[in-house]
Formats: C-alpha cells, structure tokens, sequence
C-alpha cells in the first residue's frame, strides 16, 4: 500500500503539473489564434473574389462528409461576382479543407488548399500550383480525374493519387452544390460541354 | 557517457559518435517519412531539435523525483507536455512558420530517439551535461534528415528546397518510402566506410527501433 502510494503519487503530481502548463497554454494562446485563424479567413476569401467589394457573407451552410460547411456570395455593388463555397474530401491521410470559387458563369475560378494532413513530399504536391490551375475555368462535368496527360479535365499527380482524388472529389462536389443553388440559368450549358 | 566527459565531446558524440539516425539507428520512421524532401527534413529536425533538448532538460531536473517504476509514462508525458505547449504557442504567434511545419510537430511525441536519451542520459546525468546532450543529438538528427533530403530530393525530383536544378525527374522512386530505405541504407554504408577508411572507425550501426 505504502509502495503504490509512493509509485502513484510523483506520476499523479507529474500530470497534474502538465495538465496545469498545457491548459495555461491554452489559455493564452487561444484568443490570439483564433483572432489569427478569423483573419486568414477573410483574406482568404477575399482572394478568392478579388473583384468583390461588399464584404463577403456567408449565404448558408451545407453538409459534405458528415460535417458542415458555409458557402458565400461575393458582391459587388449587389451584383453577384462570385460564389465560394467551404468544402473537404478525403485524402490519403486526411480530410483536405478547401475554398472554391465559381464565376457567374459556373465555371471554376479558383481553388486554394486551406487545411489538410498529406503525407509530406508525396500527397503534399497536391498543394502545387501546377496542380490546383487545372481547376480554373473548368466546368462541372468537366472535373474528372485522369491518371495521365489531359488538358480536358484533371491530371492526377503521379504519386499522389489519392490526394489528387480528394481535392477532386471535394472540388466536384462543392461545385455541384453551387451550381444546384445559383445555376439555373446557365444549366443547359455547363451539360453542353459534356465529354 | 559518465559526468566527466567534456561538453564539447558530449556534443559531437550526438552529432558523430552516435548520430540518432546513422548510428544509434533509432527514429527511422520519421527519418523515412520526411525526408523526401530537404525543407521537410530541415523543419522537422528543428522541432526536433527543440523538443530534445526540453525534454532531456526537465527529465535531468526531475530525475530524483520520478518513480523509476514509472519513469517511461513520465518521461513520455514529459515530452507530450512540451510538443503540446510549443503546437499551441507557435499556432498563436508564428502562423507562417506553423504553416509549415505544424505537420510534424505533434508526430514528435512518439519519437523513439527522445524517450531513448531521457532514458540512457538526461535520466543519469545533471542539468547542464543533459541540456548540452539534447543539443547535440537534435543537431545530429537534423544533419541526417537534410543529408538524408538532398540525396532523395535531388535524385527523386532533380531539385533541392524545391528548387528545380535537373530538368527531369532521375530517380522517381527515391521520393517513395521505399527510396528512403534505399537512401537509408547507401548512407549508413557509405558513412560507415569513410569511418574505417579514413578516421580508423570500427564503424557499425546500432540496432533497429521505430
């Protein structure tokens, strides 16, 4: 009894000591990060729809692997410019956090990789702007991802295939929700270009 | 590896002597996972580097006061403590730096090298031999994980911190984990011949942990 005392009780005041440093941390750090992580935010979007100048509202959220996301619309004097829309897929080693933004149009102008866990000098090369300018200017039915030289639709990194995949398959979806809610104009033709 | 060795050899012991990854062969798995590239080895080694030395330096002021029956828990939350705390300051004031190597840092509370020198040093020694000890074997971990990343770079990508210096891509594979046993292995032989050749080394590995 005495031993079990004298074994636990240095162990139980090491974690208590810890558990004390770690949330004082926390405590400390977590105003100035989230102030941080808020303003990246707004850049980041703002990126996305340079042209905007209203400031960028979120117009609702909506559900993509179990999980919520926003979207927004981008405004100019009222006029809409740009839709952007949260969204993630499933990498290799991680859901990989995105930001898409399509032009009145319907067609993808932007993709910027906000989050993800990859595997580093692999599944990172997603991140590439090599990579990411295949979406641009792309329309719904043409995201697709080919193992191999297209200049159609989306090509893999050699590598990198299931991280070339989630970005996709996150992109894809994002942008199908985008064109089910502002879309209806212009339906007949992003399906024209079906290949 | 008594208190009578001076520091400075203390230091080069991490470095040369018993180099973390070539020659006490412990950590292997990250040396593999990062190293496809020079800056991923760069940054982990310095994270490394800086958890080492914490680490060594709190179990060396503790080691009267931890239970040796206890002592790896302790030592393992000692090293989660110090990765948890630097995660949270470096998200809140270096966002840049975060950006980059944020990836790495919460992998480091595993690292069987870490745990490995609280236990056959910073739990035996004083304060200042442990800290300089950190030191040494972070910065020799670091130098392997760049030696490592120049050689799997430059042969996998035909580049060196991204920057493209082949046209082509020489040796794909080298960038696949299987490359980082290759490049593993032709480097602890080679390092290992200059040491017999050269330095009258009896070379040698260590034996073989995660």
């Amino acid at each position: 009894m005495k031993d079990m005392i004298k074994i636990t009780l240095p162990l139980v005041a090491i974690f208590v000591v810890a558990g004390v440093i770690m949330s004082m941390t926390y405590q400390r750090t977590y105003p100035v990060r989230f102030q941080a992580e808020k303003k990246e935010k707004e850049e980041a979007l703002k990126e996305m729809a340079p042209e905007a100048t209203d400031p960028i509202k979120p117009a609702g959220t909506w559900t993509i692997n179990n999980k919520p996301y926003e979207y927004y619309q981008a405004t100019a004097g009222g006029r809409p410019v740009a839709s952007i829309a949260e969204t993630a897929g499933k990498g290799y080693s991680s859901f990989i956090k995105m930001l898409v933004s399509l032009g009145p149009d319907m067609k993808i102008r932007d993709v910027k990789v906000l989050d993800m866990n990859e595997t580093p000098g692999l599944g990172d090369q997603v991140l590439e702007k090599s990579f990411l300018d295949q979406f641009k200017g792309k329309a719904l039915s043409q995201i697709v991802l080919i193992k191999g030289e297209t200049k159609e639709n989306i090509q893999a990194v050699s590598g990198a295939t299931y991280s070339s995949r989630g970005v996709t398959n996150g992109v894809k979806d994002a942008v199908q929700m985008l064109v089910d809610k502002y879309g209806a104009g212009i339906k007949v033709a992003t399906q024209g270009v079906t290949k | 590896m008594s208190n009578d060795v001076s520091l400075g050899r203390l230091f080069k012991n991490g470095v040369f002597g018993e180099n973390p990854v070539f020659r006490l062969a412990l950590s292997l798995c990250p040396a593999v996972a990062v190293t496809s590239g020079v800056k991923n080895g760069f940054l982990m080694g310095v994270a490394v580097l800086f958890v080492m030395t914490m680490t060594n330096v709190t179990v060396s002021l503790l080691r009267k006061f931890i239970n040796p029956k206890v002592r790896i828990p302790s030592y393992v939350f000692i090293t989660a403590t110090w990765v948890t705390v630097i995660d949270q300051v470096m998200s809140a004031y270096q966002r840049a730096v975060y950006k980059e190597m944020g990836l790495y840092i919460m992998l480091i509370v595993a690292f069987a090298i870490i745990l490995s020198r609280a236990e056959m040093f910073a739990s035996k020694n004083k304060l200042v031999p442990s800290f300089v000890d950190g030191v040494g074997m972070g910065v020799g971990f670091l130098l392997a994980l760049m030696l490592l990343g120049v050689f799997r770079e430059f042969l996998g990508k035909g580049s060196l911190w991204g920057a493209q210096i082949l046209p082509a891509k020489p040796l794909l594979i080298m960038i696949m984990p299987t490359g980082g046993f290759f490049a593993m292995g032709l480097m602890m032989g080679w390092l290992n011949w200059i040491d017999r050749k050269f330095f009258g080394g009896t070379g040698g590995g260590g034996g073989g942990h995660h």
